[in-house]
């Protein structure tokens, strides 16, 4: 019988045990209490606190690979490829702790430092110190959220330092 | 309404970043979850869950219930990780609902973990609210798993169709379709 149909799709159904575990076998809606919810945030909003500290020992070591791209030049691959993971890590978190703006120049440094074929230039390593200048200004600001003013202008200067270097490269 | 009891749920969490690894420990731990066990990168994740497997009372745990990990990691990172549960001979668990943390949210990203059998992907930055929303929507609308000459993983269609919307061909009562309960 096997041999005659050979099967195509498997489909495998299972029992919800998850929700037995977790919800018990009484039917009805289940929800997490408001009240865990409110503490987990609440636990979340206190460990943001430590974020700036955090984010400030990582842009510390962003400016010693800048450093390092100015220096030693064949370096520069490596330190691109460095730069470029930890623009990825910091532009996953510095939403989550209250520092959009974080994300967003991680974003866009991360967006540039991904490795192309030819010679990095200095332009390119100029425009690294000013993702990274823009950072620093965020972290000793404490610019939180959007960042209003102050936000605005570190995003314009940051805009003007992209365009020109491009523009020269 | 009730409320969950995660009190007898084991999580896994394979997370590099110290820094969103204890956030994420803690959330979790704040919600109720009853164990979560933290491990740093994809490699250690495979190595606790061989020991589950060949030794569940050295490690005090039974059976992982959900496995939670990030997908950039070194040496091995999520995706490998994923495979390795979805595909490996040792792996104790084949089905475990996998949450994929990942701020790599384009489209062909989040395609490439689904044909590999990801359950949920929590992108980042996440907050409370999203990692909650990922357990219920792995404890209430779970989906049935698929395997075919390509494919292992939860079933890539959330949605249900209508008979005449339907654009699968084959259904429960099709030759060559077996179905498996449990």
């Amino acid at each position: 019988m096997a041999s005659k149909n050979p099967v195509i799709v498997r489909f495998y159904r299972f029992q919800n045990r998850l929700r037995e575990k977790t919800a018990g076998l009484a039917p009805g809606n289940t929800s997490i209490s408001p009240e865990a919810l409110e503490k987990a945030q609440k636990a979340l909003s206190k460990m943001s606190e430590d974020y700036p500290d955090w984010v400030s020992g990582l842009i510390v070591k962003l400016q010693e690979q800048h450093g390092r791209c100015v220096d030693s030049p064949e370096m520069r691959r490596d330190c691109f490829e460095e730069i470029n993971h930890m623009a990825h890590d910091m532009k996953g978190q510095g939403g989550t702790f209250g520092y959009p703006l974080i994300t967003s120049f991680a974003d866009s440094l991360y967006g540039f430092t991904i490795q192309r074929p030819g010679d990095i230039s200095d332009n390119q390593i100029e425009l690294v110190k000013a993702h990274v200048d823009a950072m620093r200004a965020v972290i000793r600001g404490r610019v939180s959220g959007s960042g209003g003013e102050i936000g605005e202008t570190l995003s314009t200067s940051l805009n003007d330092a992209i365009a020109k270097y491009e523009q020269t490269d | 309404m009730s409320a969950y009891d995660f009190d007898r749920v084991n999580i896994l969490l394979a997370e590099d970043s110290p820094f969103i690894r204890s956030l994420l420990v803690s959330s979790l731990k704040v919600l109720g979850v009853g164990n979560v066990f933290a491990v740093e990168h994809g490699g250690d994740a495979i190595h606790f869950l061989q020991r589950v497997k060949n030794e569940p009372m050295k490690v005090g745990v039974q059976q992982i219930d959900i496995v939670i990990s990030n997908w950039d990691m070194h040496p091995v990172d999520g995706m490998m990780l994923l495979r390795w549960i979805r595909r490996h001979k040792d792996s104790p668990d084949r089905f475990v609902p996998f949450v994929m943390i990942t701020s790599y949210t384009e489209p062909e990203r989040i395609l490439q973990a689904r044909e590999m059998g990801v359950t949920e992907i929590l992108a980042k930055p996440f907050t409370i609210k999203n990692i909650g929303e990922k357990l219920i929507s792995i404890i209430e609308r779970p989906r049935q798993f698929v395997h075919t000459k390509d494919f292992f993983g939860p079933d890539r269609r959330r949605r249900k169709y209508d008979v005449a919307t339907e654009r699968r061909i084959l259904n429960d009562k099709s030759e060559g379709v077996e179905i498996i309960r449990g």
